[in-house]
């Protein structure tokens, strides 16, 4: 359906049922005409706080005061008012537990909440509203709330100063006490590994490292010592068997050599059958033969390893030089594993020396941490109690924060919520919205057709033709008539709201 | 208003004084009939006049709830007309016979078939015969001074009643009304009857420019417009205003030949009247 098709509807609906219509419009000016008057008058008193937190002490001891948080006041407020101290106090002072039992005291806080508008204005300013239907009352409660509220809020920053200094106090305390111990611990430490100190360290490694070269460099000595001795033991042993073997080879050599001379001198004179010649030629046999002997020897000596040289060979002045370097040698050698043996003494002691200032070092380095943090959170806590202790000593003596009654209680000069005259224009309004509403329903849900096109559209059938209601004169007359009634119920309504609205304006009802 | 209303207008008014004169042997032709004289009487079909009786006052048939052409401005008197028109129109220059019936008992299917007749009877070409269908809740009989004149129910007992014995003037020109007659219960016989058919045949040959308008029983009867609906040429479905129904109308349409369905006639819809 098109808005213009229900508009049209409706206004036809409306002369159609023009007297239902005007007959929900009387009922329900008269409805809300009651209402009015028997809704309960509401008389709101008000008044404005304002929160100081910038007194002239705060710059003086900025940073070291700690003001409360003044986020959303109006919710701390909030809370601190409708607190059951606050109200269970506001109850008896506003007289509801005379006239009424206690055990209705839950209903009646809740109602009193319900009636309390507490809000801000501005940053600073906080305004308390209370309604009551007693304007006296009104006044009185809304006084008493914001004298409560001042006091409880005074002495809950004091409170909270309070404990915040026994809370900072007391941790204080604690750290002092951490620090002790601490520093006991180090001094214990310090006694127990005297050469635990700064700088040990590096002075181990370095004596370590001269250690370590020194006993490398002894043992390369010893290794040079060790061969020098083996190759002088081989050099002994060699030049005694060559000597020896040499020396009586060669004295065979020579006394052969003398006596091929000698032979061949004889042969000259003889022949070899000569017996000179014969015995000179025994002779040069018997010494090859010699030779032969020895160089045996010497082979089977090769095989059979040194013997005990001869005296040949013993006085032999290289032999005695070697033997001489090898004695020499040999005491070298002893020194030098000597030495190496302390070195290695020497590192261990280094090691095991090490190894204790290792762990010394680490506890130290705890120690001395925790010693560190500890003095300085010690130190941090110092300087909190005393901003605390200032914080305390000021909200004791009210300077950290203070309030002012801003605006005195004052009770509104217009009775507030739904006032007669909302009554009286609404009970119009809604006397011509709900016959509407009520027709426009009709329209919706009743099956009877009420609009023409409608039923072109439904049957695809064409309207052959909408007819009107064809007026008598009779009818004609009597719906003048009608029409004339109607329109002065309409306006006796009407007039009689604004009377009524009048009446109570100058206070006659 | 526009140059086409104006005219029309103009033709509304003076139709009251025209005459459309039938050619001898044709059927009058709607829209293109031949304008010929003015005439100083109402009554210009001169078989009519001698047992017209006297004519109704204004007062007259306002009281009984007719239309008259000197109410030309009233919405009700144009919305006849237009409808009038229409039916004209449907049918081609011939006459009709138009059923009128009504969704539900109380729609005001009578009023629209009376006030159909005198749109009709405006007409100085035309007549128009009203015949009360309704034998169980006759209306068309109240137009009459007397009320007990014979009627269909008589014209159907009694074998010697002459058609032009139960058609009775109303004190309106052309305009005449065949009553139901006495009450009967069993009606369905009648309709069903060869003496219906027969009368119905006489009735719409016998003049040419006759409108046979039957007022018809409300649906409720739906076997007595099955009948009457075959009776007639053109069926008008009379709703009412915040009494009927979609469910009303179908059922109503259903029992009709969509050929026959003319339209649905939306009655008593509340208009504000023009209140001197």
């Amino acid at each position: 359906m098109l808005p213009e098709q229900i508009a049209k509807a409706l206004i036809t609906e409306s002369f159609h049922s023009r007297r239902l219509v005007v007959g929900i419009f009387v009922i329900v000016n008269a409805a809300t005409l009651t209402a009015g008057l028997l809704w309960p008058k509401a008389y709101t008193a008000s008044t404005s706080i304002l929160v100081d937190e910038r007194t002239i002490i705060q710059p003086l001891m900025a940073g070291a005061a700690v003001a409360t948080d003044a986020l959303d006041r109006s919710k701390n407020a909030r809370e601190v008012i409708f607190g059951r101290r606050i109200m269970d106090l506001v109850l008896e002072y506003g007289g509801w537990l005379k006239s009424k039992p206690s055990e209705e005291a839950e209903r009646l806080t809740e109602e009193i909440k319900k009636r309390t508008v507490i809000s801000t204005v501005g940053k600073n300013i906080l305004r308390i509203e209370y309604r009551d239907d007693d304007p006296q009352r009104a006044l009185r409660v809304t006084e008493k709330f914001a004298e409560l509220f001042i006091q409880e809020s005074i002495a809950a920053k004091a409170a909270e100063s309070g404990a915040a200094f026994a809370f900072i106090e007391k941790q204080t305390q604690d750290y002092q006490d951490k620090l002790t111990r601490t520093e006991e611990e180090l001094k214990e430490l310090r006694s127990s590994n005297l050469d635990v100190r700064a700088g040990s360290e590096g002075e181990v490694t370095t004596r370590l490292n001269d250690l370590h070269r020194r006993i490398e460099a002894a043992a390369q000595e010893l290794r040079e010592a060790e061969i020098k001795e083996t190759s002088l033991e081989r050099q002994i042993s060699g030049e005694a068997e060559s000597t020896a073997a040499i020396s009586r080879e060669g004295q065979y050599r020579t006394r052969i050599g003398e006596l091929q001379s000698k032979l061949d001198t004889l042969r000259l004179s003889y022949r070899d059958t000569h017996p000179d010649i014969v015995q000179v030629k025994q002779q040069i046999q018997d010494l090859t033969d010699g030779i032969n002997a020895q160089r045996v020897r010497r082979e089977q000596t090769k095989r059979s390893g040194p013997s005990e040289p001869d005296e040949s060979v013993v006085n032999n002045p290289i032999y005695q030089q070697l033997r001489r370097e090898q004695s020499q040698n040999q005491s070298t050698i002893e020194a030098l594993t000597a030495r190496i043996a302390e070195l290695q003494r020497q590192l261990q002691n280094e090691v095991s020396r090490g190894k204790r200032m290792h762990s010394g070092d680490a506890r130290l380095a705890e120690l001395t941490r925790d010693y560190q943090i500890n003095r300085d959170i010690y130190q941090d806590l110092l300087r909190r109690r005393e901003n605390a202790r200032v914080s305390m000593n000021m909200d004791s003596d009210h300077q950290g924060l203070t309030f002012k009654i801003q605006e005195p209680v004052s009770l509104l000069q217009s009775i507030v919520g739904p006032r007669f005259l909302h009554f009286a224009v609404g009970g119009i309004l809604l006397g011509v919205l709900i016959p509407l509403g009520l027709l426009y329903a009709r329209l919706q849900f009743d099956p009877r057709i009420r609009i023409g096109s409608a039923i072109a559209v439904a049957h695809k059938l064409p309207i052959a033709t909408v007819v009107p209601h064809l007026w008598s004169r009779r009818e004609l007359k009597g719906l003048r008539w009608e029409l004339v009634l109607l329109t002065l119920v309409v306006l006796a309504t009407i007039a009689a709201s604004a009377a009524v609205s009048a009446m109570r304006f100058i206070k006659v009802l | 208003m526009s140059k086409i209303e104006k005219a029309l207008n103009k033709a509304r008014e003076e139709r009251g004084n025209l005459q459309l004169v039938p050619v001898a042997g044709a059927r009058p032709v709607p829209g293109t009939a031949l304008v010929t004289n003015r005439v100083a009487h109402p009554e210009t079909i001169p078989r009519m006049a001698k047992n017209e009786v006297r004519l109704l006052s204004v007062g007259d048939l306002a009281q009984r709830g007719v239309i008259q052409s000197q109410q030309g401005e009233d919405p009700a008197v144009q919305v006849f007309r237009d409808l009038r028109t229409k039916i004209v129109q449907q049918s081609q220059g011939q006459n009709a016979v138009i059923l009128v019936t009504s969704v539900s008992q109380g729609c005001g299917s009578s009023f629209i078939a009376q006030n159909l007749g005198a749109a009709f009877a405006f007409d100085m070409g035309k007549t128009a015969l009203l015949i009360d269908c309704n034998l169980k809740t006759p209306s068309v009989h109240k137009l009459l001074a007397n009320a007990s004149a014979p009627g269909l129910t008589e014209y159907f007992e009694n074998p010697d009643l002459d058609i032009k014995e139960i058609i009775h003037p109303v004190g309106i020109a052309r305009y005449r009304v065949i009553t139901a007659g006495k009450r009967r219960e069993i009606i369905e016989e009648y309709f069903t009857s060869e003496k219906m058919k027969h009368l119905m045949d006489t009735l719409r040959r016998r003049y040419q420019e006759r409108f046979i308008i039957m007022d018809g029983p409300p649906m409720s009867k739906i076997a007595d417009i099955r009948i009457l609906s075959d009776l007639a040429d053109w069926v008008l479905v009379v709703a009412r205003y915040a009494r009927s129904t979609n469910t009303q109308i179908a059922n109503c349409l259903d029992a009709i030949s969509e050929k026959k369905q003319i339209g649905i006639v939306f009655n008593e819809e509340p208009r504000f009247p023009r209140i001197r």
